[in-house]
């Protein structure tokens, strides 16, 4: 969600010609209006309409948090639509500050909570906003052919979602690409109930800034917060509780305060969570997710298995690709940190699935054939079409972690290995000195972490043959630890050969050879173990399960690689430090932050392992 | 030692060969090659490569230089690149040009001795030593080259600085000035292969698996040396573990190799091949030079100058000491790393010091004046100081006390007694440098040391924001109080620059993170110095003793020395550990003979660095106001 403004930006900026400018004043007319909710709440809208009226055209709309400058209807964006074939296509393309955010009017809530049964015009929330919306579109834009689209990336991924429980029925089509989701659970905010700091910081500083009343622009951001090591802020930064000092949120941001107020999965991150909802859906959905997407790569996969498990006969349909958050709107994504691609994904994705998606599901033109999920698989880099996902002939394979670094398909070998973690000196997430989140840190070498003490290591013998992963990954640890409290990260590792040559443009003195390609990782916050809503503290000494799911993946590990898997109990400044003592830890002071010994067993009863979805051929 | 030989030596010669100007022309034209055996007192030819100018309107002075490394191009016709670089000024002012193989290497005769030691008193013609082979040399030189005025001097680099050194005390009278440059000089205590009795086992086995290839008869060429199929060296060199396993890789022809393993103390035999012992009655005049920043070779330049003002006070002899990589004197010399020096201090080295010396006291050209007893860079201010001795008299020991809350004071009542601890754990060193790396980078003595600060094996002290300069002249000591779990371990020592959060580069200079990360020097943990000490070695190199359990002990060693200045709104940090792989190879922390140890030896311990009170931890500044 944090990177969606900036990242769309540029995005926008590299993807626009100037005959861009020309072809949209040319082709369009630009019109701002505002639109009456049910409870008098009005919403300003911005509207494209295209000057031809040779045909009627549908709607394809954005709802979005982050403005939909520019405003006057002289001012013309440089692009409009979700990608630049769309766009000449020409549909009329609407933009809505959604409530309470920019120039439009109400009160804004974070990921607003949906309403299932609403009783009267109060009950307003962003599913009515959008069939308010559609409905006086309909009424009011000539030309239309009494069809709507709706897609989005990020937090608009999410009014995408919101579109769907209770839809108008003009609405034909909904894409909603990264879209935030479960901000507890996986998205953003928290991962398994571990706070992302960094991000959420960051965001919140641009993001929660209040207003009284609609604005053009919030100005600048609540407080300075420039640095040029972001581990070294964030650590000097102390506890949770210093981000309200004065010199940063100082209680200013409400967001912010409802972050540290919540710090179990209690009504109001429950309330937030969509997937409930949608049941019943029956408008084609194509959801969108990057497997290098560091905010919402779970929003995007589970809001697909939300809509499949509980909308099983709605034509929903997932893309997958090698992307970072919304980097399938760009005009070229062939590369990646160390990863080459070897095409143009998000071409592809754009020219192939979207815009046939939405002529197909709007316009009655072409035909929409796209297979149910479409899976760019990484390592071997090439394009998967699978009739469901994740596919059905995937084994959950058992890899057992053993003494002297061993992963194996055997299971363990008896006893334990242990390490020390020091909140004082976190683990970082990085490798290097970054101001801001490095984005490609998802795909990072992790050779760095390796040399640490405390890092724990277990990879497999080279591999005789290739090995291809589609579908979630559960980590399965048996541990017991000094404190009360710990956070357990699991990494899942590509480990390249000694004798990988290096990429054409890398750095003078960079070694591909031997290069442990980070998968997929993800981190549990230790107390939720048995269940989010009601944390439980550790008993020292005594073996407790930790056992959690890390996003899918779609992955080959090639013959001659190595799997391996990392497990730590910090990653920072990415995830806030565990004080390694049971308690509600925006509440830590200084002092609660501890020392912890963390046992990983492996023996015959408390067998730790990572399952693995092995493809069966 | 190896890098400069593998990237200095080799890349510039091997270039020349094909590379063709201006100057490489004009020395073609003007210079005559012949290629001659010279013969020494015991009957051993030594194969001499002698570059004579065609120039006949004077006599002139001959440089030579005496090498493990070749006097490559074989053949009176291939000509050397001599001309590339600075030292293209001796060619201009007609210097007779002379490298040599020395005995036992390349296509000189004889049974080659690393390090030959030094044979004080020589009895018959059958003892002979390095400095023997240069008195005959010279003798030889100065009777049969052509139109040679009688002054002859020596320059040599690293392994060549070796042979400088034992030139200088050859006592020949035609030799009139020496330069030993980056000088191996003990290779137990400081240079190459052991810091403090730590065997530097990267640096040594990379070099040794092609350098101490055995050599049958006279040959241009050695061939390769090992290939590690593993390009990540902290990878292959944990992988290797135990010494003797590295022993079975190399294979049992190395020589050398093996003769370390059979030396794991300074016992006579490494004593034999201190180059400090032969440095009595020094007749020509000296100029010592060395890189602050030389991970080979720093202490070499340092001490051996040292010895010579202790041992032959009345050699005229100075030291030269900027903010170089090995050998980075004779290259540009405005950065190393991410550092900057804000001028090329090696032009200036060039042009101010080194040619105007070997014109003096070989052509009587010119004068020395400009060269002081001491000509020393001091990085943070970035200026060239001169001193009439080294350290500088007006120098005032200081003690910098460790702390409790990571801190660093220089008063010692300040802050309670107490202690920091990490557990070592020798399946997990302390990496020396952030990244990866097939070979050993130059950079890493003025590396950002963040990545170790992160560490929990790390302690990392720090003094507040300073509010003025505070300039370091001369070595540190550390006075350690530690207590192990074990019997044995390893201290190294880091003392670090902590840059303002906002420091950035002027922009004049261009940054070498790239434009995008100039920022990243703000906070920037600049590595000043780093030393390792293997504690069993604290009370005598020669005689190692065990540690007592837990038992508060006094680790005290000298760090080499520093010329630097932390400069006000900087932080001077002193970071500990107990491992720096695989530049030092890992104490398996249990008292015992490490070149024996089995894998299964190597434990994990517990130190204690105590501080405050009886046990207090300090470090011992060199502190001048400049």
């Amino acid at each position: 969600m944090k990177k969606s403004l900036p990242l769309l930006l540029v995005f926008i900026s590299t993807a626009a010609i100037a005959q861009t400018d020309n072809f949209i004043k040319e082709n369009f007319t630009k019109m701002d209006t505002t639109i009456n909710m049910r409870d008098g709440t009005k919403l300003y809208t911005v509207i494209y309409t295209p000057k031809s009226s040779t045909e009627k055209y549908p709607f394809l709309i954005q709802r979005t948090p982050y403005s939909a400058a520019p405003y006057g209807d002289t001012s013309y964006a440089r692009r409009i639509g979700p990608n630049p074939v769309l766009m000449r296509e020409k549909f009329i393309f609407v933009y809505q500050d959604v409530r309470g955010r920019y120039m439009s009017e109400g009160t804004n809530l974070e990921v607003t909570p949906h309403i299932a049964s609403k009783k009267t015009k109060k009950d307003a929330d962003e599913s009515s906003d959008t069939f308010d919306t559609i409905d006086w579109l309909l009424k009011n834009i000539k030309n239309n052919n009494g069809r709507a689209g709706i897609y989005g990336i990020s937090y608009p991924g999410f009014y995408s979602t919101t579109s769907l429980p209770g839809a108008h029925p003009a609405l034909k089509a909904v894409s909603p690409q990264a879209p935030v989701t479960d901000e507890f659970i996986g998205d953003d905010v928290n991962h398994n109930g571990a706070f992302f700091l960094m991000d959420n910081f960051d965001f919140m500083n641009y993001f929660g800034k209040p207003r009284t009343g609609p604005v053009k622009d919030y100005g600048s951001q609540a407080f300075n917060a420039s640095r040029n090591d972001a581990y070294d802020f964030f650590l000097e930064l102390g506890p949770l509780s210093n981000t309200q000092s004065e010199k940063y949120f100082y209680n200013k941001s409400y967001i912010w305060d409802e972050y540290l107020q919540h710090d179990t999965y209690d009504s109001y991150w429950k309330s937030r969570n969509i997937r409930q909802h949608l049941k019943n859906i029956s408008v084609p959905t194509l959801v969108v997710g990057g497997w290098f997407d560091a905010e919402d790569l779970f929003g995007a996969l589970n809001t697909y298995k939300a809509i499949e498990s509980q909308s099983p006969v709605n034509k929903n349909y997932l893309v997958m690709g090698p992307w970072t958050h919304g980097a399938w709107a760009s005009a070229e994504w062939k590369q990646f940190a160390t990863h080459d691609f070897g095409s143009n994904t998000s071409k592809y994705f754009q020219d192939s699935i979207e815009t046939i998606f939405f002529n197909y599901f709007l316009k009655d033109k072409g035909n929409f054939s796209g297979t149910e999920a479409t899976i760019f698989e990484t390592g071997s880099n090439e394009w998967r079409h699978y009739t469901s996902w994740p596919p059905a002939n995937v084994k959950a394979t058992n890899y057992f972690f053993h003494s002297s670094q061993k992963l194996s398909l055997q299971k363990g070998n008896g006893g334990f290995d242990e390490y020390l973690s020091d909140p004082a000196k976190p683990v970082p997430y990085t490798n290097g000195i970054y101001a801001r989140r490095n984005n490609d840190y998802m795909a990072e070498d992790q050779r760095f972490a390796a040399t640490r003490p405390d890092v724990l290591v277990y990879e497999t013998e080279v591999l005789t043959e290739d090995i291809t992963l589609a579908g979630k990954i559960t980590a399965d640890l048996k541990v017991s630890i000094t404190g009360t409290d710990a956070d357990f990260v699991v990494k899942l590792i590509d480990v390249l050969p000694d004798d990988e040559p290096n990429f054409k443009s890398a750095p003078r003195g960079f070694q591909m050879a031997g290069y442990q390609r980070l998968v997929r990782a993800e981190v549990m916050r230790g107390k939720f173990r048995n269940s989010y809503e009601k944390p439980e503290a550790f008993v020292e000494g005594t073996v407790s399960s930790v056992k959690f799911d890390l996003p899918d993946v779609s992955h080959t590990f090639k013959k001659g690689h190595k799997i391996m898997v990392q497990v730590q109990s910090s990653w920072f400044p990415l995830v806030d430090r565990n004080p390694q003592k049971f308690m509600r830890i925006p509440d830590a002071k200084a002092e609660d932050f501890q020392k912890a010994i963390i046992k990983i067993y492996h023996d015959d009863i408390n067998a730790s392992k990572i399952v693995l979805p092995v493809l069966v051929p | 030692m190896q890098k400069f030989f593998n990237l200095v030596f080799m890349i510039i010669f091997s270039y020349g060969t094909f590379a063709q100007n201006a100057d490489s022309t004009w020395f073609v034209n003007n210079y005559t090659k012949l290629e001659r055996l010279i013969p020494m007192r015991d009957g051993i030819k030594l194969f001499t490569s002698i570059y004579t100018p065609k120039d006949k309107s004077e006599k002139h002075p001959i440089l030579l230089t005496r090498t493990p490394y070749s006097c490559s191009p074989y053949g009176e016709t291939n000509f050397s690149n001599y001309w590339r670089g600075f030292r293209n000024a001796y060619l201009k002012e007609n210097y007779i040009i002379v490298t040599q193989d020395v005995r036992g290497r390349y296509m000189s005769e004889g049974k080659f001795e690393d390090v030959r030691p030094f044979i004080k008193d020589k009895k018959t013609n059958k003892d002979i030593d390095e400095a023997t082979d240069t008195y005959d040399a010279i003798d030889w030189m100065i009777k049969n080259i052509d139109g040679n005025n009688s002054k002859v001097g020596v320059i040599g680099t690293s392994y060549p600085g070796f042979y400088s050194t034992e030139a200088a005390i050859s006592g020949h009278p035609a030799l009139k000035a020496v330069s030993p440059q980056a000088p191996v000089t003990d290779w137990f205590i400081g240079d190459d292969f052991h810091h403090k009795g730590a065997f530097f086992a990267m640096d040594g086995f990379s070099f040794y698996s092609s350098f101490g290839k055995p050599r049958p008869a006279p040959t241009m060429n050695y061939g390769p040396g090992f290939s590690s199929p593993v390009k990540d060296n902290y990878k292959f060199f944990l992988q290797a573990g135990a010494l003797p396993n590295l022993a079975r890789m190399i294979g049992d022809s190395i020589k050398f190799w093996h003769d370390m393993y059979r030396h794991p103390n300074y016992d006579a035999w490494w004593q034999a091949r201190n180059a400090r012992v032969g440095l009595y009655n020094v007749k020509p005049a000296m100029l010592w030079v060395g890189g602050l920043f030389d991970a080979e070779d720093c202490w070499g330049a340092w001490n051996s100058y040292k010895a010579c003002e202790a041992q032959s006070p009345k050699t005229t002899s100075s030291i030269v000491m900027g903010p170089w990589y090995h050998g980075q004197w004779s290259a540009e010399g405005s950065q190393l790393g991410n550092i900057q020096f804000g001028s090329n201090t090696s032009a200036w080295y060039q042009q101010n010091l080194e040619i105007p010396f070997f014109n003096y006291y070989l052509k009587n050209k010119g004068d020395v004046k400009q060269i002081a007893e001491a000509n020393i860079f001091f990085t943070g201010e970035n200026q060239w100081h001169s001193f009439s001795q080294w350290p500088p008299a007006a120098v005032e020991n200081k003690s910098l006390y460790a702390k409790a809350s990571n801190s660093l004071s220089f008063s010692p009542g300040i802050g309670g007694s107490g202690n920091y601890e990490y557990i070592s754990d020798p399946a997990h060193p302390v990496p020396y440098t952030e990244d990866v790396h097939e070979h050993r980078t130059r950079e890493y003595m003025t590396d950002d040391q963040r990545f170790a600060s992160r560490r929990p094996d790390v302690i990392t002290l720090e003094m507040d924001e300073l509010t003025q300069d505070l300039t370091l002249a001369g070595p540190v000591i550390a006075d350690i109080v530690a207590s192990i779990s074990s019997t044995d371990a390893d201290f190294v020592v880091k003392l670090i620059d902590v840059f303002p959060d906002d420091f950035m580069y002027p922009d004049a200079y261009s940054s070498p993170l790239g434009e995008a990360r100039r920022g990243l020097m703000g906070g920037y943990q600049m590595l000043v110095r780093g030393e390792i000490m293997r504690g069993k070695f604290r009370n005598s190199f020669e005689k190692p003793e065990a540690f007592s359990a837990n038992k508060p002990t006094h680790v005290r060693y000298e760090l080499p020395d520093v010329a630097h200045t932390f400069k006000k709104g900087h932080r001077l940090m002193i970071q500990i550990q107990s491992t720096w792989f695989p530049i030092a190879d890992r104490n398996p922390q249990k008292f015992m003979n490490i070149y024996e140890a089995k894998d299964s030896d190597f434990k994990k311990a517990t130190i204690k660095i105590f501080c405050g009170g009886a046990n207090a931890t300090q470090f011992l500044l060199p502190v001048i106001h400049l």
